[in-house]
């Protein structure tokens, strides 16, 4: 009877986390190159809170915050609390806004870049896993590997103006994860140019 | 009147310092009014002239999956007041998933003007400042300031732009309240998505159909539309809605397009969300627009009980089986009421699980998730336990240990080991129904898959008969114990039976293994280690243990340390079984071998655009775990006839992969009327005709007579 009752009990440990990049499931696994060539895996980072921006700089949206630092900033004082900021560049080279490691790399400098690595992602393989649509389309993986954000990365969606004006809502999310609360606002619609994916 | 102009100049510096080669100018803007001359009191309709260089293209005011609305920011003189934007029907850009609604070549956003009864005679200077984002292969914002004048005097007069205007006018969306239009939900709300019909009349034979939503923050209507039979005279689409925060939206606003012959109509409609279909529709309910009828309870519960029945039959459950008719013979020279007890105590351990099962399809359903037959099978974990369970059962059989610590000793027929106390029949009804799931029997779809959209109530009642049903058999046996004279008497045979009864559970223990990797990768291996471990350990315990004399102590400490040890190194540390590997970014084709069929990932998108084409789809929806699944594929599916047959008439081949239970593959079987896979569909060539749904059990020739069918 002992043995039947275990068994029913194992039964319960059913559990929903099957589908890929859905807020509040794991986030999907993936393996990609910097621009520096170092390989970084998500599963790698567990522990820590991983911030992925969808980037395209020749996009207005993307580019605008960049141009007032804005971006900068938050990459800033998000990796100084131990967040792991990555950048996630889809462009396809199809595509002019392609960018070779050695482009990024001259990008990365001169826009000052402050996140812990750029991804090369110009197969599209991250970005449609997570179903990336803009740029920027921002998501925030907690520390135990789950999806807590996705979407916009504020409130403001505009191509010039001062993005600090706006609620940002990957501070939002990080804030309340490090304050050990749960995220309040888990999904918003991303804004921004289409992701210049291949094929 | 015509003015181009770029004002952003920073903005134009700063692009140019960041190395960007593309500049806002393929995109000109200019504001023209359909009077050169009007009245006070008089509407004068103005418009934002957007012209487009090719290949550039700007946004509708819903953009779709990315990009910009153009925004008209009027500065007007006192007594002018600008309308809402008439906007055009814009093109739909599919782009994979990133659809977008954009406008090329040129568009004219028409804007009424209201001019004040007071308005004095004279001059006015119009101006309004028109801001875009327009798109090649890059974007670029885009900023302009036009302006126009108009004379206020004693009479109108039509400006050269007059009929220019009202041509742009003529095609603009009418209003669509003289169609009917009516929009209601197609089912409850589970999870973040919900399917929306839209229907409305035409007398005019329609080709194509479509639906623009209107944007939304809280909620996003999918691109994809899917038409759906309706009434005669009636139109009636099928949008999936997704939503991102707050309630699901009462009200939906947006363009109906319909395609007449040449002509192109679109009609703005702005209808409240009805929870069900109201009188006026019940008699083309969306249930019978797939083809499935509403069924009876009664009807239902029936289904349900055959399909327990025939679970016993299922190869699933096959091995569970043969130890019970050992058991029977194992009982024979029992007292028949023991027989009736023990009967009844497996029926119990059957509908126990069953109520457990029911208890979670309801928890997981309460939770907002989808539930589904079978969905344990989709969870690593629960597939680690059961691997691991399955296989001491195999090494039980075999004699290694025992379960029944007071049988330890076999006599010489062997009887008494077989004999099973009651926990043994309670864990017998446990071990069938956990190994029934991921099977379906004839009956069991349609029954299941009723009761998994059903009250809390109702599914508990459908699980218990369909319980009923699997233990029935057993339980009306241990009645009649009269059919045990035709059984061999009882003797070694029944041992040899019993070791040989512990192959086809291996033989499970090693399907469900091959189902780790799924969610482990190669951290499978570990896995594999640990069942060595456990079975050492079982057989230490059951060699020094239960047949030792002396020692027993450290028999039980050393299985102990085994098992603690291959938990803690294996499970634990090298296959981590608590954070499976999750679903990586997916292929493109799905084809098995050179000459497999050639499988395109399963979507609702993916079956309208085939649809559209003109083209049958053939969709199966399968799972790694679904035994009945496979074996369709084997015989009915993936054979050269049916290949052949799907070629002659270009049908797509649509595979819809269930083994992780994506939330989008559940819905799609929950509005077939299935709660489970597997599920096969035929669409026939006419994009009206509804699919036909195979049965669960296929045959070739089931299938290749469904596709004739499509393909007329």
């Amino acid at each position: 009877m002992k043995r039947a009752l275990t068994l029913l009990g194992l039964l319960g440990v059913v559990s929903g986390a099957f589908a890929a990049a859905e807020v509040g499931k794991p986030a999907p696994e993936f393996t990609a190159t910097d621009i520096n060539g170092q390989t970084h895996k998500l599963s790698d980072y567990q522990g820590k809170i991983v911030v992925l921006e969808s980037y395209n700089q020749d996009c207005p949206f993307c580019h605008n915050h960049y141009r007032t630092g804005a971006m900068q900033e938050l990459q800033r004082e998000l990796t100084a609390k131990g967040v792991v900021w990555l950048v996630v560049n889809s462009v396809s080279p199809n595509y002019p806004s392609h960018r070779s490691p050695e482009a990024a790399r001259k990008e990365w400098a001169s826009q000052k870049i402050n996140a812990t690595a750029w991804l090369d992602d110009s197969s599209g393989a991250i970005g449609k896993a997570y179903g990336m649509r803009t740029t920027p389309d921002m998501f925030v993986v907690d520390r135990a590997g789950v999806l807590v954000y996705a979407g916009a990365i504020d409130d403001r969606p505009a191509t010039s103006g001062d993005p600090r004006t706006a609620r940002n809502y990957v501070r939002d999310a990080v804030e309340r994860l490090q304050a050990g609360e749960t995220v309040a606002v888990t999904q918003t619609k991303p804004y921004g140019c289409g992701v210049k994916y291949g094929s | 009147m015509f003015v181009r102009r770029i004002t952003n100049f920073l903005g134009v510096a700063w692009f140019c310092l960041a190395g960007l080669s593309a500049e806002a100018a393929h995109t000109e803007a200019r504001l023209i009014l359909a009077a050169e001359t009007a009245r006070p009191g008089d509407t004068v309709l103005a418009g934002v002239q957007l012209r487009m260089d090719p290949r550039w293209h700007t946004y509708w005011r819903n953009p779709g999956a990315s990009g910009m609305a153009t925004k008209v920011e009027w500065q007007l003189p006192a007594g002018v007041k600008a309308g809402t934007i008439q906007w055009p029907v814009p093109e739909k850009l599919p782009d994979e998933d990133l659809t977008t609604y954009i406008y090329t070549n040129e568009a004219v956003l028409l804007v009424p003007l209201k001019l004040a009864g007071d308005l004095g005679p004279g001059p006015l200077d119009l101006k309004a400042s028109v801001s875009w984002l327009e798109c090649d292969l890059q974007c670029v914002p885009g900023q302009a300031e036009v302006q126009a004048s108009l004379n206020i005097g004693s009479e109108i007069k039509a400006s050269r732009d007059a009929d220019f205007l009202h041509t742009w006018q003529t095609k603009a969306p009418k209003n669509g309240e003289a169609l009917s239009a009516r929009a209601w939900w197609e089912g409850a709300g589970t999870g973040k998505s919900r399917y929306l019909l839209l229907e409305w009349n035409s007398a005019a034979a329609v080709s194509e159909a479509d639906f623009f939503p209107d944007a939304s923050e809280d909620f996003e209507v999918q691109p994809a539309t899917e038409r759906v039979p309706a009434a005669p005279g009636k139109i009636r689409l099928r949008k999936e809605v997704k939503k991102l925060a707050g309630d699901w939206p009462r009200q939906i606003s947006g363009v109906l397009i319909q395609q007449s012959g040449p002509a192109r109509l679109a009609y703005e409609v702005n209808l409240p969300i009805e929870s069900s279909p109201t009188a006026a529709a019940v008699n083309t309910s969306p249930a019978v627009a797939i083809g499935v009828v509403a069924p009876s309870l009664w009807k239902m519960l029936l289904y349900a009980f055959l399909g327990g029945l025939i679970l016993n039959v299922m190869p699933c459950v096959l091995p569970v089986i043969a130890l019970k008719i050992l058991g029977f013979v194992g009982q024979a020279k029992d007292e028949p009421r023991q027989v009736r007890k023990l009967g009844l105590i497996y029926a119990l351990g059957v509908l126990v699980s069953f109520l457990v099962l029911a208890g979670l399809v309801i928890g997981v359903k309460a939770a907002g998730h989808k539930a589904g037959w079978g969905m344990q099978f989709g969870n690593p974990q629960f597939l680690v336990v059961l691997t691991a369970l399955v296989t001491l059962v195999a090494l039980n059989l075999f004699g290694v240990f025992e379960v029944n610590p007071d049988a330890r000793v076999m006599d010489a027929a062997g009887t008494l080991a077989l004999k099973h106390g009651p926990a043994g029949a309670f864990f017998n009804g446990v071990l069938a129904t956990i190994l029934a799931t991921p099977c379906t029997a004839p009956f069991l779809g349609a029954a299941l898959g009723f009761a998994f959209t059903q009250t809390a109530g109702i599914i508990v009642l459908m699980f218990v008969v369909v319980g009923l049903g699997l233990a029935s058999p057993y339980v009306v046996l241990s009645w009649q114990p009269g059919w045990l004279k035709f059984l061999p008497k009882p003797g070694v045979w029944m041992e040899r039976f019993k070791v040989a009864m512990g192959f086809p559970m291996l033989a499970t223990a090693v399907w469900l293994f091959s189902l780790i990797p799924l969610h482990y990768g190669k951290r499978a291996l570990w896995l594999g280690l640990f069942l060595v471990i456990l079975a050492l350990a079982a057989w230490v315990y059951g060699e020094f243990v239960q047949r030792g004399r002396a020692h027993r102590g450290l028999g039980i400490a050393a299985a102990l340390a085994l098992l603690v040890g291959g938990y803690l190194y294996a499970v634990e540390d090298q296959l981590r079984w608590r954070s499976p590997v999750s679903d990586t970014a997916l292929a493109g084709s799905l084809k098995e071998g050179p000459d497999g069929i050639d499988w395109q990932r399963w979507s609702p998108a993916a079956v309208a655009q085939a649809r559209a084409q003109g083209r049958p789809v053939f969709v199966d929806f399968t799972a790694d775990w679904c035994l009945t699944c496979q074996a369709n594929k084997r015989i009915a599916i993936d054979v050269p006839s049916v290949r052949a047959k799907l070629k002659e008439i270009n049908a797509a081949a649509l595979l819809g992969d269930y083994t992780r239970l994506p939330d989008a593959i559940t819905t799609e079987l929950n509005r077939f009327g299935r709660a489970g896979v597997p599920l096969v569909l035929v669409y026939p060539k006419n994009p009206n005709e509804p699919p036909q749904v195979l049965p669960e059990a296929l045959t070739p020739g089931i299938v290749l007579a469904a596709l004739d069918g499509a393909g007329r």
